[in-house]
């Protein structure tokens, strides 16, 4: 479960992001976090991996505090959160494979588990073939595809979706939605930050509206991104 | 796990080595440049230090003795002399061998061979060749000379007029060792910054991969250590490419210098002294290269 209680945010020491924001995410949930540009809905995602602290307020993962975790676990708190970027933040240097095998080589995975995982996850998001390729032989779709690859590779229970599909066309923006959801049906607690309405209305899940730092409207079933 | 762990680090970075060609090139040309400039002073230091010894060797104190003066007198000064801690060496001429040495040096003058041959008996005097430890000394073991018991038997010592020479020769030894050793300190700081710089500015490149690689939940030894394998092996293969590159240069070089100075067999050296060398430059390379990929990425790896 993830706790975000009262938490407000500044940037560059008096510009207020986040105002008062309380959430409630329960294990499994897919929860859309949408609003306007600026709304501040990168800002709650950028919390939960601890890039930034809230000037005010806590966030709890499992009833644990992220902000009392020492620097030296904050490694180990984002191997258990996958992330996918709208710049999918690829290793340039490193081909699909490697690209995946980082996930598991930093939680210690044997070149046994990584040989036998990493093509298994490439073929669930259907990149078996583009297994020695680099990013830059990659499409755009390809590129978000191999992102969540490694979000998935070391099982962790939150994804975390920043505009997932901000770079892509149509057709590549449905594909990594249908996988986000079928990763949300293996248990996965899914949080996609986006401002596609299309793609909200075709999930039909929780919609967290967002709007000048605030949670406006929190739709909890079959919610729609009313603009 | 730890053995895993290493062979990873090290196929990472030798993997990241061999994939940014046109970084690796560029690093590994500058370090190339900076250990053969490190070569070239060890060459140049070895040059000084070899015209200091021979300029020092050129410095000696002769005694004359008188030639009333008795062999056992003589002996006992030689033997004061190999006594005193300043002396490095002393070598006695007696009157028969001072004869001898003269007319091998003027073998082909007719005219002195004509005189001495005139002369009744032996002009020449015997004499002790004394070399001192270091060319400060000298004046001390003048100095006991003239407080020697058999000082009457001493006819000159040669120091005091070539004082002033010693005294030059000694200047000009202290000076091309303390000037060769600050240009050695700052050549070699520069040399380092430089190769920092470097290095540091290969680590700004991958700095949104070291972020990316954060984000992912890497840690500061798992992000940083390839990088230190990578700054390593630039310092190999820049410890390799001078080596390959200085030794056959001053294999071409010595005669030219040998000729200009005599004595000075800079090959030589380097080749007796190849081992050493090899393991200076491999070490200083690696060193380099992983101190500076160290200090260089820690400033990325702040949480």
């Amino acid at each position: 479960m993830i706790e975000i209680k009262n938490v407000s945010t500044v940037y560059d020491g008096d510009v207020e992001i986040l105002d008062s924001i309380n959430l409630e995410i329960k294990d499994g949930e897919f929860v859309s976090i949408v609003g306007p540009a600026g709304a501040g809905k990168s800002t709650l995602l950028k919390l939960l991996t601890r890039e930034i602290r809230p000037k005010v307020g806590d966030v709890l993962v499992d009833g644990v505090n992220l902000f009392d975790i020492t620097a030296r676990e904050v490694p180990l708190l984002r191997r258990k959160i996958g992330t996918v970027f709208q710049d999918f933040k690829l290793l340039t240097s490193k081909n699909a494979f490697e690209n995946v095998a980082f996930a598991l080589e930093v939680v210690g995975a044997t070149k046994e588990e990584i040989d036998n995982d990493v093509p298994k996850v490439l073929s669930i998001v259907g990149l078996s073939e583009k297994i020695n390729s680099f990013p830059h032989q990659l499409s755009g779709g390809e590129k978000q595809r191999l992102a969540i690859a490694r979000a998935l590779i070391h099982r962790p229970r939150i994804i975390l979706a920043d505009e997932p599909t901000g770079n892509l066309d149509l057709v590549n923006s449905y594909d990594v939605l249908k996988l986000l959801m079928k990763i949300n049906e293996l248990g996965t607690t899914v949080i996609m930050v986006t401002h596609n309405r299309d793609l909200v209305n075709t999930v039909g899940r929780r919609v967290v509206t967002m709007e000048k730092g605030k949670i406006v409207r929190d739709q909890v079933e079959q919610g729609k991104y009313i603009i | 796990m730890w053995r895993q762990t290493i062979r990873r680090i090290f196929n990472t970075g030798w993997t990241n080595f061999k994939r940014n060609s046109y970084v690796t090139i560029g690093t590994t040309g500058v370090m190339t440049l900076v250990l053969l400039l490190f070569l070239g002073l060890l060459a140049l230091n070895f040059i000084s230090d070899t015209i200091i010894q021979s300029l020092n060797e050129k410095v000696d104190i002769t005694v004359y003795f008188k030639t009333t003066a008795a062999e056992e007198e003589m002996i006992s000064v030689q033997d004061d002399l190999k006594n005193f801690s300043a002396v490095k060496s002393v070598e006695y001429i007696s009157r028969d061998q001072a004869l001898e040495d003269f007319k091998v040096r003027h073998a082909g003058n007719a005219l002195i061979n004509e005189s001495l041959a005139e002369l009744e008996g032996n002009p020449l005097q015997a004499s002790l060749n004394v070399k001192a430890n270091n060319t400060s000394e000298y004046a001390a073991i003048a100095n006991s000379l003239e407080g020697n018991k058999f000082r009457s038997s001493i006819d000159k010592i040669n120091f005091y007029e070539n004082e002033q020479v010693i005294g030059r020769i000694e200047k000009i030894s202290n000076g091309l060792r303390n000037w060769g050793l600050v240009a050695t300190l700052m050549l070699s700081v520069i040399a380092v910054l430089v190769t920092f710089n470097t290095i540091r500015l290969t680590i700004y490149n991958q700095k949104q991969e070291i972020e990316i690689m954060r984000l992912v939940g890497g840690s500061n030894h798992h992000i940083s250590m390839p990088y230190l394998v990578e700054g390593a092996l630039y310092g190999l293969f820049a410890g390799f490419l001078a080596l390959i590159i200085f030794y056959p240069a001053v294999y071409s070089v010595s005669p030219k210098v040998a000729r200009l100075m005599p004595g000075v067999d800079t090959f030589s050296y380097f080749k007796a002294n190849a081992w050493q060398f090899i393991i200076i430059i491999f070490g200083a390379g690696t060193i380099l290269g992983m101190v500076s990929s160290l200090v260089a990425i820690r400033r990325f790896l702040k949480i």
